[in-house]
């Protein structure tokens, strides 16, 4: 699959390290130079710095018309929510998925049916499984 | 009518001020402290401090009985949020958003933003006006079509002067609307004479501007 990502922190380091990765190749979009170089040795992985916020233009360069799934998973959610819709009304990419920390906007925007994924519940439930574990 | 300004930038000061002026009631929703309390000293109780796009703080200021929301902070995506939220939690009639990225504007009417505005198009309408003799002028972009309105004056030297409109091939999905003459506003017909300082009022598809300027300003 062609994978286009936006952001570059923790979430996707983990992502472009997972095996599960490994047949997939990725572009990645950042503001951050120092963390674009920390994933540009993979060969697997363009990346692809952001100067302005010309969103547009920067999703084409990076291949948005040809990507099978588009990852917003920067750690700014307002940009996540509006390059994630993007992605799905204009582009019409197969697969958009959107980090979503906020719970309400997370309510709203899975009423328009947008993917998400929260790394800070999924935190949360793994806390209460270990807890629910010690009390039992 | 009761409307709620989310971000006090200038252009959200300014823009409050004109509202109260006109005899709304504004309610500002502005993350800065700061800056609430220079609006309350100034314009009375109009700020709320906070963040226009938690869905909470929207509720506090009143978003369920606003009649309009108008989103002017200086960030695209925090404007979307704030309108979809307006929208689609509070039901609020009319969101307006202002953008910087000439590009979103199509994707915020497909996202249910009702108005947008380009601040980047009104910066450039602004200066061509001011420009003299222009013989080009955007006069406004039509909602939910990527389609603009513009003004073309015809210079003296143009192939185009003396011919019917009739004759003159127009871009595709072009139309001239108005023409402009020195002793008045005509309707244009096939057999109407363009002249030189006709002004030509035209409706256009984005990215058309130029071919039409250079058919109707081309020797």
């Amino acid at each position: 699959m062609r994978i286009l990502i936006l952001g570059c922190g923790p979430l996707t380091s983990l992502l472009l390290a997972s095996p599960d990765s490994a047949e997939h190749r990725f572009t990645v979009i950042s503001d951050d130079i120092d963390r674009l170089n920390g994933v540009a040795d993979e060969p697997r992985v363009t990346p692809l710095l952001i100067l302005e916020p010309q969103m547009q233009d920067y999703l084409r360069m990076g291949g948005i018309d040809n990507a099978d799934a588009f990852l917003a998973l920067s750690e700014d959610e307002h940009q996540n929510i509006l390059t994630a819709q993007i992605a799905k009304h204009v582009f019409n990419v197969g697969k958009v998925v959107c980090r979503l920390e906020n719970p309400q906007l997370q309510r709203l925007y899975s009423g328009l049916d947008l993917e998400m994924v929260s790394p800070t519940l999924d935190l949360l439930q793994g806390l209460n499984r270990v807890l629910q574990s010690q009390i039992h | 009518m009761y409307i709620l300004v989310i971000g006090c930038s200038e252009l959200g000061y300014h823009l409050t001020k004109a509202l109260l002026a006109s005899g709304h009631e504004v309610m500002v929703v502005e993350k800065s402290q700061v800056r609430c309390d220079i609006l309350t000293e100034e314009l009375g109780s109009v700020a709320w401090q906070g963040d226009g796009t938690v869905e909470s703080t929207l509720k506090q200021a009143g978003a369920a009985r606003a009649d309009v929301l108008i989103a002017a902070t200086g960030h695209d995506e925090t404007n979307l949020v704030a309108c979809q939220l307006a929208k689609h939690v509070f039901q609020t009639s009319r969101t307006m958003a202002m953008i910087k990225d000439p590009k979103n504007e199509p994707v915020f009417h497909i996202l249910g933003v009702d108005i947008v505005i380009n601040s980047t198009h009104l910066i450039l309408e602004s200066l061509e006006e001011r420009i003299p003799g222009r013989t080009f002028l955007r006069l406004m972009n039509l909602r939910s079509s990527s389609t603009g309105l513009v003004s073309i004056t015809i210079p003296e030297d143009a192939g185009v002067v003396g011919r019917r409109l009739d004759d003159v091939e127009l871009p595709p999905r072009s139309f001239i609307s108005l023409v402009v003459k020195t002793n008045g506003v005509e309707r244009p017909s096939g057999d109407l004479i363009l002249e030189a300082e006709d002004e030509v009022i035209a409706v256009i598809p984005s990215g058309g501007e130029q071919t039409l300027y250079d058919i109707l300003t081309g020797v």
